[in-house]
């Protein structure tokens, strides 16, 4: 049985990493367990559990009175990318030669592309170990989130397409010439644009990587089938701001776009309006002692208070009215302080969803 | 030297912290300044031309306001463009490319999306006019947010370290050059007054400065400006509030000690930054919930003057 997976996406600063600590802590408190997975590359999730290191492996997050427990684990590309080949050779020696590949070398730490396979193939791996019910994912802003959704559909289409196969040709003058009309021109071209040594240097990394082909492709399908899953659920965070609004109805189409299972919006850090509707400075005026320029300060401040409330309203009622007719909605409360504790991710986990 | 000597300005920063805006602000400040200015954005972003009411004009630059003009950059169109420059033949840049198998190649060299906007940002540094000077001053480049901002500035080099020698290596050490010199190339990094920001902000500083980057200026965004009750006079008054019979009035309590306790939390960031970081911190006042338009902007454009102003 694979666990659930649920994905935080929005854009940047809204609080995913956040969101996704607080909705993973509360299910483990609830009796779950629970892993929560952060891909992002600033060591935001570390930070927000106060822990000193998640790199890699899963770590357990200090959780006094749980009824179930919370893993926290932070990608390490490089690890899961060597998994990966090491999995899938026929013999160590035949994956310690990819290992030790200056481009897989390069390739593994820099390519976009790669990351995000590569905590599609972590996300993967989570859910299906066994030890979880439920996967909870932050991802990175949006615009590269995407890629996260494009990396399995992106890598199938690279190893299915011809290029993989083609690069692993052996890069003799007979092997490129066996190759379809128009490739000298294709092998001139790239070699003058990255430059031939390092088309040399791709080419064997493809032809070591031939064997794992096959492999790689059917782990991209997977994580394809564990995304649309019918128990995955993917939350766009945004804020009242208007450019988080913005990105969060751009990310919805994407959604829309991979057939992704849409949960709702979490709107975070949204200001309430006070209380009643009384004459603020009236009253005030009324107390005795109280100095007229404390009144003054207060009576602006609620005055403040209830534009920025009334603003984020707004803000919220234009980002539902766009979204899908019977979307679902989470406002969670402005804590006014940094929330950097387990009751603060407590006290915001009232206005999460919660898994199915 | 001022930062409007540069020739290249990149700002980065967490996102959601007010990249573009502070982008747009310097941009209007060298303007004024007669300072010929290019605002860059990245991976085909257009927020910015809108915020003039105009169309963005995509990969190719468009007055905006006197002085400033705006351009997108995709790495789409500006691999194509370098390409074109290698091989010379647009044709047979579409035999290539256009074909199918060759996109997720492309894809999969390390670091060249990145590296051909630094290309191009490179290339446009040096664009003369009829009368042999530069056409831009100055480029100020809205880059992508934090770790994919470092990917970028870091792009050419790795190109240097992948490709080693040849044509391709030459191109790319010129573009290092240029954005690893930092009489240059200088860095803005955007930020807000609250700890978790302040913390990914001082990790950056220390990339960034292990990389050898000149990091000009930290901007602190969404600085609260409220005019509220001294500590001391607030715990005097507190207790007579929050008994108060009328709920309009009780609340106040807690939203004042929240308010006092946010602007707390944004000096201790503030001074943690401080600590740390040996360039000009400045804030600025922003709304969040709320779209900037063309006469914030000038204002923003006018703070960052004041403070950046004197070397």
């Amino acid at each position: 049985m694979n666990a659930k997976i649920l994905v935080c996406c929005g854009s940047g600063g809204v609080g995913k990493t956040t969101t996704s600590a607080a909705m993973a802590i509360k299910a483990a408190m609830d009796g779950a367990r629970v892993v929560v997975l952060t891909i992002d590359p600033a060591h935001r999730l570390a930070d927000c559990l106060k822990i000193q290191s998640i790199e890699g492996a899963p770590t357990e997050v200090p959780l006094p009175g749980a009824i179930g427990f919370c893993d926290a684990v932070m990608l390490n590309i490089e690890e899961t990318f060597a998994g990966l080949i090491r999995s899938f050779s026929t013999t160590p020696a035949r994956a310690e030669a990819i290992l030790a590949n200056r481009y897989f070398q390069f390739s593994a730490t820099r390519l976009g592309g790669v990351h995000e396979f590569m905590a599609a193939e972590k996300l993967r791996e989570l859910a299906t170990c066994g030890r979880y019910d439920l996967v909870v994912v932050d991802t990175p802003p949006s615009r590269h989130a995407l890629d996260f959704l494009k990396a399995p559909d992106r890598i199938a289409q690279l190893m299915d397409g011809g290029v993989m196969r083609w690069m692993a040709m052996p890069a003799t003058r007979s092997g490129w010439r066996a190759l379809e009309l128009g490739s000298e021109a294709v092998v001139k071209v790239l070699g003058k644009v990255v430059g031939r040594e390092t088309i040399a240097e791709i080419a064997q990394f493809f032809e070591l990587f031939r064997e794992l082909w096959d492999g790689f492709l059917e782990r991209s399908l997977d994580v394809q089938k564990l995304l649309r899953a019918n128990t995955t659920r993917f939350y766009l965070i945004s804020s009242p701001a208007p450019t988080a609004r913005a990105e969060a109805l751009f990310f919805l189409e994407e959604l829309n776009k991979f057939s992704m299972p849409f949960g709702g919006f979490v709107i975070n850090r949204v200001q309430l309006p006070l209380e009643g509707t009384a004459d603020i400075a009236q009253l005030l005026a009324m107390i005795p002692g109280l100095d007229a320029d404390v009144a003054r300060q207060l009576t602006a401040m609620a005055r403040k208070q209830t534009q920025v409330a009334e603003r984020h309203q707004a803000s919220i009622k234009s980002l539902r009215s766009a979204g899908p007719q019977d979307s679902r909605h989470w406002a969670v409360p402005d804590l006014g302080r940094p929330i950097d504790t387990l009751n603060d991710l407590l006290a915001i986990s009232k206005h999460l969803p919660r898994p199915d | 030297m001022s930062l409007l000597d540069k020739r290249v300005i990149f700002v980065t920063g967490k996102g959601g912290t007010g990249k573009t805006t502070v982008a747009v602000a310097l941009g209007l400040w060298a303007a004024r300044n007669g300072r010929s200015t290019l605002l860059v954005e990245c991976q085909g972003a257009r927020h910015i031309a809108p915020l003039f009411r105009q169309a963005s004009s995509g990969y190719t630059p468009a007055p905006l306001h006197p002085g400033l003009a705006a351009m997108s950059i995709s790495a789409q169109e500006a691999i194509e463009d370098y390409v074109v420059q290698q091989i010379k033949v647009r044709r047979l840049y579409s035999l290539v490319f256009k074909n199918r198998v060759m996109g997720p190649f492309m894809d999969a060299v390390p670091g060249l999306h990145n590296a051909v906007h630094l290309g191009k940002i490179y290339d446009l540094s040096l664009e003369e006019n009829s009368a042999g000077d530069p056409i831009w001053d100055l480029i100020i480049v809205d880059a992508p947010a934090t770790g994919h901002g470092l990917h970028m500035l870091a792009s050419a080099g790795s190109m240097m370290e992948l490709t080693r020698a040849g044509p391709v290596y030459e191109g790319v050490k010129k573009v290092h050059e240029l954005i690893s010199d930092p009489s240059q190339t200088g860095l803005v990094l955007t930020c807000l007054p609250e700890e978790l920001p302040v913390n990914e902000t001082i990790a950056l500083y220390t990339q960034l400065r292990k990389a050898n980057h000149d990091v000009s200026a930290v901007v602190l965004n969404e600085t609260i400006h409220m005019d509220l009750p001294d500590s001391a006079s607030w715990s005097q008054i507190r207790p007579s509030i929050a008994a108060h019979p009328n709920q309009s009035i009780s609340g106040l309590a807690e939203l004042t000690d929240r308010w006092l306790g946010q602007l707390r939390h944004q000096r201790e960031a503030r001074l943690k930054l401080k600590a740390v970081i040996d360039a000009t911190v400045l804030d600025l006042p922003m709304l969040a919930d709320r779209r900037v338009g063309f006469s914030e902007l000038e204002q923003l454009s006018e703070i960052l003057a004041q403070h950046l102003s004197t070397p």
